[in-house]
């Protein structure tokens, strides 16, 4: 994607070279027109009286004694909201002759304390590709609906996806989809980092990548700004974790990043997870794992999954789900069973 | 007045680039000239960072231009562009006016998301999503016939 929009660049059309002597004429001529008033200005003169008798009465209202109210606080935002984009490449084909799938979707979370509400698979596709230029072998098997994994059990589905509703009401805050750690609070967790890394650490063991995963998962979360802050210096204190300092990812978003190197996938090994988060917020911009050797034809650097945050905000309104889905229905998968 | 003639000369040429990419090289000077009349009829309300602001301006006059003509400047592209460049254009017209207008923003005129919000007139956060989108679709088109141009686009650097 960030090549894309440099490619997109290259294509910028001509750019017109500009007329010196019109340019100065122009402004020349623009300088002897006249200009707006200062709008303030205008509405005070205008409004002047209307004002002395506003602030008449307002004086009145001010001195005059107040029956005794009992005053309501705006009620606070109910959930903490996600919308997250996951793309992630498969190895599928035959293994002497492999090509790959793109996986690509779009996550709707709500969390409250004891409700969760997400929309899994929306505006999801799977798409084959060659791993070889010129290489259509999705084609040449002739286009099939499944394809089988390479080293794995199962089949992988082209096409688009089908989105899926789950609500659940369970206590506390579950921190992803596929995480089984469960905070009762995410108010009293320590906001300092090695305390984080104990707190942490009850919950997952004393496994640095583990930690890591839950700090990052936590910085995504409905955390205070100082605990964010602190799992992001945790990760970087973990062993074998680096810090990757200010990088441009996703073509514009300017961020500083750290990595940690990740267990093998059944597909892949030599696997980093980086991310990169705003450093003025603190909130994540981008996670992902990354090949640092090519594999199956495919670069080191290359983002093997990948989640970006286009959305984390405290909302006050009900989760928006689509209407003709059912709730809690059967998801339907794009990895399905051989 | 001298604080005008600074912005003027400072932002004319990137004023100028977005004309003509958007309304063609022979309405550019006019839709330049009339941004930076109206710019400087309401420059009590010209912000520090003037760019994003003029640009808005210019949008409207080009929308309004488009809406009193019904055919429209071609751009006029150097001959010697590669097959990519002119495959990226081809694909790129192929989106709607909203999506170009985003991509474009960013990839052609330089702007911060946070300066094409403004010009958008939307928020940032907005803003992102709808690039996002954008770039997705345009991802699409290129997609099509060539799916090992896309693979070269996941390098992460």
């Amino acid at each position: 994607m960030e090549d894309l929009m440099k490619d997109l660049a290259q294509a910028r059309p001509p750019v017109p070279e500009v007329d010196r002597d019109r340019m100065e004429r122009d402004l020349a001529r623009i300088v002897t027109l006249p200009q707006e008033r200062p709008v303030r200005k205008q509405l005070v003169r205008r409004f002047a009286p209307l004002l002395v008798i506003g602030a008449v009465i307002v004086l009145a209202v001010v001195l005059l004694p107040a029956p005794p109210q009992s005053v309501q606080p705006a009620a606070p935002p109910k959930w903490w909201h996600e919308l997250t984009r996951q793309t992630s490449l498969m190895i599928v084909g035959d293994p002497a002759d492999p090509y790959a799938v793109y996986l690509d979707s779009k996550t709707d979370r709500w969390l409250a304390a004891n409700q969760q509400v997400t929309v899994v698979q929306k505006d999801g596709d799977v798409t084959p590709f060659s791993l070889q230029r010129g290489g259509n072998e999705w084609e040449a098997a002739g286009k099939p609906e499944t394809v089988p994994q390479v080293g794995g059990n199962h089949l992988v589905r082209i096409g688009p996806m089908k989105p899926a509703v789950q609500k659940t009401a369970v206590s506390g805050f579950q921190m992803s989809l596929h995480s089984q750690a469960r905070l009762d609070s995410l108010e009293s967790l320590p906001a300092e980092p090695q305390e984080l890394r104990k707190a942490l650490e009850t919950i997952v063991g004393n496994d640095a990548y583990r930690i890591g995963s839950l700090a990052m998962e936590l910085i995504s979360s409905n955390v205070r700004d100082d605990q964010r802050r602190a799992a992001f210096e945790l990760i970087k204190t973990l062993d074998g974790a680096r810090f990757l300092g200010e990088l441009t990812v996703l073509s514009e978003r300017r961020g500083i990043g750290v990595a940690m190197a990740a267990p093998p996938t059944f597909q892949f090994t030599d696997v980093e997870t980086q991310l990169v988060i705003n450093p003025e917020t603190g909130l994540p911009i981008i996670k992902r794992d990354v090949i640092t050797t090519p594999q199956h034809g495919l670069a080191a650097k290359t983002a093997i999954s990948q989640v970006e945050y286009l959305l984390l905000e405290q909302v006050a309104i009900e989760p928006i789900v689509p209407q003709d889905v059912p709730v809690n229905g059967e998801v339907e998968s794009p990895i399905i069973e051989r | 007045m001298e604080e005008f003639s600074v912005v003027y000369r400072e932002c004319y040429p990137r004023v100028l680039a977005y004309a003509a990419s958007h309304a063609g090289s022979r309405l550019a000077e006019d839709i330049t000239s009339e941004t930076f009349t109206i710019a400087w009829r309401k420059s009590g309300q010209m912000p520090s960072n003037a760019l994003p602001w003029l640009l808005g301006i210019a949008r409207n006059l080009v929308r309004a231009a488009h809406r009193q003509t019904t055919t429209y400047e071609l751009t006029d592209f150097p001959a010697d562009d590669d097959f990519a460049v002119i495959e990226l254009r081809a694909a790129l017209s192929s989106l709607s006016e909203a999506d170009q207008e985003v991509l474009t923003l960013i990839a052609w005129h330089g702007l911060a998301a946070a300066e094409a919000a403004q010009v958008l007139g939307c928020t940032t956060a907005t803003f992102f999503v709808r690039l996002h989108r954008a770039r997705r679709r345009l991802q699409a088109a290129l997609w099509t016939p060539k799916f090992d141009s896309a693979r070269e686009s996941w390098k992460t650097s």
